[in-house]
C-alpha cells in the first residue's frame, strides 16, 4: 500500500508539470466561455446550450486529458527507464499500475473540477438556471473519465505510446456507439454475425451509459437508479481493465 | 553459502513480430558466493545485460531459474535485499536529489524516522551532501551517477547488482566507488558488477563470471584465471610471412602479434626457451627482444583480436 500511495504521490507531482495539461486546459475553458454566445445565436434557450456545449465540452476535455497524458505516462517510464528504479525494488507490477492509475486520475480529477468549477461559475454568474440533474451528468462524466484513463492504461500496457493513444481514441469513439452495434445485432439475420456482433456489444463499454445530457438539456427526467447503476458499471468496468493490464504488464520484458 | 543461484537460464529476443527469435542467454547456470566481489564480464553483446535483467526481475525467463538468497526472483520477496544500479542514471527530472532519495526509500519501506539519516548518509558516502537540493536534470552524468549509488547504499542491502557502475566517471569518481566496494565487502554486503574495465575486476573482485556469446565461459576465481594464462617468454623477431608464421608455431610457440615487418611470439613456460632460441637461430631466425612476460586478463578474456572470451 505505502508503494502504491508512493507512486500515485509522484505521478500525480509529474502529470502536473506537463504543459499540454494547460494547453487542454485553456483550450476548454475558451470553449466554456463561448457557449455564453452561443447560447444568444441559437433558437434555444441560453441554459440548454451552456448546459448541452458544456458538458459536451469536459467529455471532450476527459479524453483529451487521458489520452495525452495517460498514455504517455506508461510509456515514457518504460522508454526513459525511469521504471527500473522501481520495480528493482521489493515492488510487485500490480502496486506499479495501481500507483500509476491513481496518480493519473488524481491529476485529471484536479483538472476535470477545475473545468466543472468554471462552467458552474460562469452560469451562476450569468444567472442561468440549471436543474439539478447537471450534478449527476458531471458525475457521470467523472466516471467516464475513470473508464478512459483505466483503458489508456490497458492499451499502454502491451503496445507503444502511439497505438495505445489510437486504440484510447477508438475504445471512445466506439463506446459511444456501442448502442448501435446492438441495434445491428438484432437486426442481424445471419446467425454468426450476430453472435459477433452481441459479443462485441459485450466486450466493449457502453459509454453512452454515462451520457445523460439529452435528459440535463431538456429537463426529462432521469430514471431512478440510473446514475447509481452506470456508476457501477464504470467501476467494474475499470476494475476489469485494470486487472487486464496487470495480467499484460506483468509478462512484459522491460 | 550462494546469494545468487542462476540455473539453466534461457532467454531469447524478437525484434518484432516478423523477425526471428536471437538468443540472448543459452543455458547458462552459476552462483555467486556471499560476501565477495564478483566481476561480471564479456563481449558487448555477451548477454550481461540480460542475466542483470533476469536476476533483477525486469524480464522473464524462457527457461531456467534464478535465486537469490535461495528465493526465485519471480517472488518479490526475493528483491527485498537486492540493490540495483543502471548503467544509466536514470531518475525523475523533476524531482531534486533528497527527493529522488526520499522516493527511492519510500519504496524500500524503510522506516520514516529514519529515512533522514539513511539518506545523509548515502549522500555522504558518494560525496554529495553538496548536491542535496538540487535537481537531477541540472546535474553532469557523472554526479548523477554517484546518486544512482547513492540510492542503491540505501537501506544496507545485502546484496549489490551494478550495470557497468563506473561508466561516464572521472578519475576521481573511479576510486571513489572502488574504495567504496571493498569497504561494503568488509561490512558484509556482496557485490555483482558488470564492467568492461578489467583493471576494476583485476583490482576490487576476488571472483568473475565471464559469458561469451550468450553462454557461460568461466565462473571462478580470478586468481585461477590469471593462472590459466600462457604467460612465458615474449620473443620479437624481425620478417612477416606465412611461412614464417608456421615454422614458429611449429617450433611450438605462439603468434601474438605482427607489425612493421616484425613478429612477436609467446614461447609457453613449459617449453625450454633456449632450445627454441637455437633452433630459430639455426634458421637463421634472430631475435630483436627477448623478455619474460604474463598474459594479461585482456588477452585471456578477449584474445589479441578477436572479441570472443577465453
Amino acid at each position: 500500500m505505502r508503494a502504491i500511495f508512493y507512486i500515485a504521490q509522484n505521478t500525480f507531482r509529474e502529470t502536473i508539470r506537463n504543459k499540454i495539461l494547460y494547453n487542454i486546459l485553456l483550450v476548454a475553458g475558451i470553449a466554456l466561455v463561448l457557449s455564453i454566445s452561443f447560447g444568444d445565436l441559437s433558437v434555444f434557450s441560453r441554459a440548454q446550450v451552456m448546459a448541452d456545449f458544456g458538458l459536451a465540452t469536459m467529455s471532450l476535455t476527459g479524453l483529451l486529458l487521458a489520452v495525452f497524458i495517460g498514455v504517455g505516462m506508461l510509456g515514457m517510464e518504460i522508454s526513459t527507464k525511469t521504471i527500473y528504479g522501481i520495480l528493482t525494488k521489493p515492488v510487485t507490477r500490480n502496486s506499479f499500475i495501481f500507483g500509476k492509475f491513481l496518480g493519473l486520475l488524481a491529476t485529471l480529477l484536479l483538472n476535470f473540477l477545475l473545468i466543472a468549477a468554471v462552467f458552474f461559475v460562469t452560469i451562476w454568474i450569468l444567472g442561468v438556471k440549471q436543474e439539478f440533474e447537471i450534478i449527476y451528468a458531471v458525475l457521470l462524466l467523472v466516471i467516464e473519465m475513470v473508464v478512459i484513463v483505466a483503458a489508456a492504461i490497458f492499451f499502454s500496457s502491451f503496445t507503444t505510446p502511439t497505438l495505445a493513444a489510437i486504440f484510447t481514441l477508438g475504445f471512445y469513439v466506439a463506446g459511444h456507439l456501442n448502442d448501435l452495434v446492438n441495434i445491428g445485432a438484432e437486426q442481424q439475420s445471419d446467425a454468426v454475425w450476430r453472435t459477433i456482433l452481441k459479443l462485441l456489444f459485450f466486450i466493449l463499454p457502453n459509454l453512452e451509459n454515462f451520457n445523460i445530457r439529452t435528459a440535463v438539456v431538456y429537463n426529462l427526467p432521469v430514471p431512478p437508479g440510473f446514475v447509481c447503476s452506470a456508476v457501477i458499471y464504470g467501476l467494474l468496468y475499470t476494475a476489469m481493465l485494470l486487472l487486464l493490464s496487470i495480467v499484460f504488464f506483468s509478462r512484459k520484458d522491460l | 553459502m550462494n546469494c545468487i543461484e542462476i540455473t539453466g537460464l534461457s532467454k531469447s529476443y524478437q525484434k518484432d513480430f516478423w523477425s526471428k527469435r536471437i538468443a540472448a542467454l543459452s543455458d547458462v547456470s552459476f552462483s555467486i558466493e556471499k560476501n565477495r566481489i564478483t566481476g561480471f564480464v564479456g563481449p558487448n553483446g555477451a548477454g550481461k545485460t540480460t542475466t542483470i535483467k533476469a536476476v533483477t526481475g525486469l524480464i522473464r525467463a524462457d527457461r531456467g531459474s534464478v535465486k537469490v538468497n535461495g528465493i526465485d526472483i519471480k517472488n518479490v520477496a526475493a528483491r527485498r535485499g537486492v540493490a540495483y544500479m543502471s548503467e544509466q542514471p536514470y531518475f525523475y527530472g523533476h524531482l531534486t536529489v533528497r527527493e529522488s532519495l526520499e522516493f527511492a526509500s519510500n519504496l524500500l519501506s524503510l522506516p520514516h524516522n529514519k529515512i533522514n539519516s539513511e539518506i545523509n548518509r548515502a549522500l555522504d558516502i558518494v560525496e554529495l551532501s553538496h548536491k542535496s537540493k538540487s535537481k537531477v536534470k541540472e546535474m553532469s552524468k557523472g554526479m548523477q551517477q554517484r546518486l544512482n549509488m547513492a540510492q542503491a547504499i540505501l537501506g544496507k542491502r545485502e546484496l549489490m547488482i551494478l550495470d557497468e557502475p563506473m561508466s561516464g566517471m572521472d578519475p576521481p569518481g573511479r576510486r571513489l566507488f572502488r574504495n567504496l566496494f571493498r569497504q561494503l565487502e568488509s561490512e558484509g554486503i556482496t557485490i555483482f558488477f558488470s564492467t568492461h574495465v578489467l583493471e576494476d575486476i583485476e583490482s576490487v573482485c576476488s571472483d568473475i563470471v565471464v559469458l561469451s556469446k550468450g553462454k557461460l565461459s568461466y565462473c571462478g576465481s580470478v586468481n585461477e584465471l590469471l593462472k590459466k594464462g600462457l604467460a612465458g617468454t615474449e620473443i620479437t623477431i624481425s620478417g612477416e610471412n606465412q611461412g614464417l608464421n608456421k615454422m614458429i608455431e611449429g617450433l611450438g610457440c605462439k603468434v601474438i602479434y605482427e607489425k612493421d615487418g616484425t613478429v612477436t611470439v609467446i614461447v609457453p613456460q613449459d617449453k625450454d626457451r633456449r632450445e627454441i632460441l637455437r633452433l630459430m637461430s639455426d634458421t637463421n631466425i634472430f631475435p630483436l627482444r627477448v623478455e619474460n612476460r604474463t598474459e594479461s586478463m585482456e588477452e585471456l578474456l578477449y584474445g589479441n583480436s578477436t572479441g570472443g572470451a577465453a
